[in-house]
């Protein structure tokens, strides 16, 4: 099977304290996220993210057969975002664009695709980058949590850090958060604890069961846990059901980036990849939106060899930061504008 | 004065040189210039080859504007980079407010960033950002 | 050019935020001031030739003018007139344009007249057409030219004079500081008080490092010159002034194909063939009006002028050589600082200081003249990269 050929990144510099945007609404919320300055966007993220990848992974850009968006934050309905990508990583027209869009899930999902492709021989590497900036509004739910980040996948057969050695798909028909297209903001109506348990809880334990027992592995295998992180407390709950031991899983983030929505379990990844000696073995889980996708990941010798071609890593994003304040974030997401005249 | 949309092909035709960094060497003079010309502008010679410029550079000199058209937001700090390898680029420096934060001789590198909304689509082209040092 | 032309007639209306009077009111006014600024009298039919400076046309708001704008608002039909247009310097071009008439051997009497209404539109929209905008509305990218523009040019060459010559932030204000003073004694000036070094440093930012009082104001005004061959000047006036030099030089727009941030090619190319035109040197120049279209500006105007070596111009002002009854008289007027900047009409009021002072009419802010002959100099258009200076003299 293929496996990551590079990873790279990347976190804005700027942080936003939960409170500042719970407390306005008589809500309540704590820790910080990550948020975009007035500059940046998903495509810009990926940009940065996408070019590291590309050099940790040390081929020809040219070689890129496929570009694969994640994201749940695409600001066009129709109007890929591929292209922008292909052009700053100069990839070759013949590439296919590939934007996969529509949840949180949508990066677990743009893995898949992306190996799929690899294995039906169509392409010999492909490019996966999880973006994430989602929209909210003023007292949304989502306005205190969702974080802003991205990070890039240089997938193939050649030169591996991390084999996939497995991969295992659980969709449900399920509607936990959801974005209408007339809406500018992310919604979600039922209790948390609903949501929480026939959402969340149910699909992570679905999918990465199904896969040990696809691939043949125990539980015992597996050095580390990665689970998608909408808060901190979710992955306990799911490493509980599964009886995998907390100390498996990957730090918390998202009290201290918010949640990264479709790039969060990558996030994730890159910081467990950052410190994972070869052949320890990485579960790898994703959810949103009902759906699930969950990658068996074996390091391997080259990635102590490709360290010093590493980009900017997660724990220098988590020391770099600046605080703005919630009237600067509400003019950075255009929430509030100047009146025209 | 209104501006031909992003969907026009003044944009398109920048694409080589936005995204892909492309200008002009001049084979005779070896000035770089930028967008990609046929002649010279310094000495107007037509030996002109597609020359790459390199994203770091260092502080030429730059400003703060306060004064900025509608839509733009103020401090805007407009930079001018001598770029690795030759050639210079004009444009804004991101992540900086303070005239104190930027110093001639500093180091820069080109990130991509979102220049301008219109019409909905969003238009990106390089900004520079200090390096960190270390 | 030298002893072909002589200028017979000069007449302005006093600049400023002329909010009652529209573009024709202005031109018309500046014109009738010029017929009666011929000493001997001269019939309107006598002109053979226009050149209309109008910077703005369309831009903010005064819809495109041609040549038969003016012959319109000037009766003046049986005629050629061009519209002009050359950035800051439309002025100083204007005014070429007509002396090439005279000089050509094809007219002999021409007429210059310049003309700006800036005031219909607030400040910074026409500050901000006069930037580009965004950049796209002048076929760039918004990368390269984001809110740039005429004050951010102009600041980035003066972080970078900061930077390598020694200058500072109060030497800039020194130049707002003179030329203020000058405008006080000058009755067409648009601002008519003092500052001090500290009122300018602690007005708002407009540019780091340039502040308000660094920046010319937005004006409304007119002016303008009739010129005839040399040899027919004793019929229109006793007190011609003639033309030695007058020329156009040109620099890069793009800053990336600027070659440092010091010195401006477009005054240095624009000075040299003018002196050469004129076959006299920097030193025999009594005083000058050059544009201070921000502080700084003038600083390396003087250098670019060739009047002192580079670096050395905040130098000479701190010693307080270019004040008005000093070695080198700058800006009598009060420049674009106090006298203001009506664009296509600045260079022509430059002219109408120049020949006043030469013609010894310049009341309090007369200055010695020793060799006479005055310099005007105008600098401007995108990127900074066209410059006009004219050389006039007492004698042919």
């Amino acid at each position: 099977m293929a496996g990551i050929v590079g990873y790279g990144i990347y976190v804005p510099n700027y942080r936003l304290k939960q409170a500042d945007a719970a407390i306005p609404w008589n809500s309540w919320a704590s820790g910080e996220k990550a948020v975009c300055g007035a500059d940046e966007d998903i495509i810009t993220m990926a940009a940065e993210a996408s070019e590291k990848a590309v050099r940790h992974a040390g081929i020809n850009p040219a070689q890129i057969g496929s570009i694969y968006i994640g994201t749940a934050s695409s600001p066009y309905i129709e109007q890929y975002v591929a292209p922008i990508l292909a052009e700053t990583l100069e990839l070759a027209p013949e590439a296919t664009m590939m934007d996969y869009c529509g949840s949180v899930n949508s990066c677990a999902n743009a893995l898949l695709g992306c190996l799929d492709a690899i294995e039906s021989g169509r392409i010999e590497y492909g490019i996966v980058i999880g973006t994430e900036d989602r929209a909210t509004a003023p007292g949304s739910e989502g306005e205190a949590s969702f974080g802003a980040a991205a990070a890039a996948l240089v997938i193939g057969k050649d030169g591996i850090v991390a084999d996939i050695e497995g991969a295992y798909t659980y969709s449900t028909l399920f509607i936990d958060r959801w974005r209408a297209a007339k809406d500018t903001w992310v919604s979600s109506y039922f209790d948390y604890r609903f949501d929480r348990e026939f959402g969340y809880e149910k699909h992570v334990v679905a999918a990465s069961k199904g896969l040990m027992e696809k691939i043949g592995r125990k539980k015992e295998d597996f050095k580390y846990a990665v689970f998608q992180q909408p808060d901190e407390r979710l992955p306990g709950l799911a490493a509980r059901a599964l009886g995998i031991s907390s100390e498996l899983l990957a730090p918390g983030i998202a009290s201290i980036l918010g949640d990264l929505g479709s790039c969060s379990a990558f996030i994730s990844l890159a910081g467990i990849l950052d410190k994972a000696k070869p052949e320890e073995r990485i579960l790898l889980t994703s959810y949103g939106s009902g759906s699930s996708n969950a990658f068996s990941l074996i390091a391997r010798d080259k990635i102590e060899q490709k360290k010093k071609n590493l980009g900017v890593t997660l724990e220098k994003y988590l020391e770099r930061k600046e605080y703005i304040d919630y009237l600067t974030y509400l003019k950075t997401t255009q929430t509030l504008k100047r009146a025209p005249y | 004065m209104s501006a031909p949309a992003p969907a026009s092909p003044l944009f398109w035709r920048f694409n080589p040189e936005v995204y892909r960094l492309i200008g002009t060497k001049c084979k005779d003079c070896g000035h770089i210039t930028y967008p990609r010309k046929k002649i010279c502008p310094i000495c107007g010679s037509l030996n002109q080859e597609e020359h790459k410029l390199n994203r770091r550079g260092t502080v030429q000199t730059y400003c703060i504007n306060w004064t900025t058209p509608p839509g733009l937001e103020p401090p805007v700090p407009i930079i001018v980079v001598d770029l690795e390898g030759g050639g210079k680029y004009q444009g804004v420096i991101t992540e900086v407010t303070q005239a104190e934060e930027v110093k001639i001789g500093g180091k820069v590198e080109m990130v991509l960033r979102k220049v301008w909304t219109d019409r909905g689509i969003n238009i990106y082209g390089y900004k520079f950002r200090l390096v960190e040092e270390g | 050019m030298r002893g072909k032309v002589a200028i017979i007639g000069v007449g302005m209306i006093p600049f400023g935020e002329l909010f009652e009077k529209g573009l024709e009111t202005m031109a018309q006014e500046a014109y009738i001031n010029c017929l009666k600024g011929v000493d001997k009298g001269i019939d309107p039919k006598e002109i053979k030739a226009a050149w209309f400076g109008q910077w703005s046309g369309g831009l903010i708001g005064q819809g495109t003018q041609g040549g038969s704008a003016l012959a319109s608002m000037l009766g003046q039909m049986e005629i050629p007139i061009t519209r002009v247009e050359n950035g800051c310097p439309t002025g100083s071009d204007t005014f070429r344009n007509a002396c090439l008439g005279v000089a050509s051997g094809v007219y002999d009497v021409t007429l210059a007249l310049g003309a700006e209404k800036m005031r219909d539109k607030p400040g910074v929209e026409s500050l901000v057409a006069a930037g580009g905008g965004t950049g796209a509305g002048m076929g760039m990218h918004p990368s390269w030219m984001l809110g740039g523009g005429g004050p951010s040019i102009q600041a980035l060459y003066a972080t970078r004079q900061m930077y390598e010559l020694g200058c500072t932030m109060e030497d800039y204000a020194r130049v707002a500081v003179l030329n203020h003073h000058n405008g006080v004694s000058c009755p067409y000036a648009h601002y008519r008080f003092e500052v001090t070094i500290e009122r300018v440093l602690n007005s708002p930012l407009v540019c780091w490092p340039l502040h308000l009082l660094d920046c010319c104001p937005q004006t409304d005004g007119a002016a303008a010159a009739i010129l005839c061959r040399a040899d027919l000047a004793k019929k229109y006036t006793d007190k011609p002034v003639y033309v030695l030099g007058s020329n156009i030089g040109m620099d890069h727009g793009n800053l990336w194909d600027k070659h440092n941030f010091i010195e401006m090619l477009s005054t240095i190319r624009a000075a040299k063939g003018a002196f050469e035109m004129g076959r006299v040197k920097p030193e025999d120049v009594d005083f000058a009006e050059v544009h201070d279209c921000f502080t700084n500006t003038e600083l390396m105007n003087i250098e670019d002028i060739g009047f002192c070596p580079k670096g050395e111009a905040h130098k000479l002002l701190r010693e307080g050589q270019f004040e008005r009854d000093a070695r080198l008289p700058i800006n009598p007027s009060g420049g674009l600082k106090a006298h203001g900047h009506p664009i296509a009409a600045t260079g022509m009021g430059q002219i109408c200081e120049v020949v006043w002072q030469l013609r010894e009419e310049a009341d309090e802010r007369q200055v010695k003249i020793k060799n006479g002959i005055g310099l005007q100099h105008n600098v401007g258009g995108p990127g900074f990269g066209v410059s006009g200076v004219n050389i006039l003299s007492r004698s042919p």
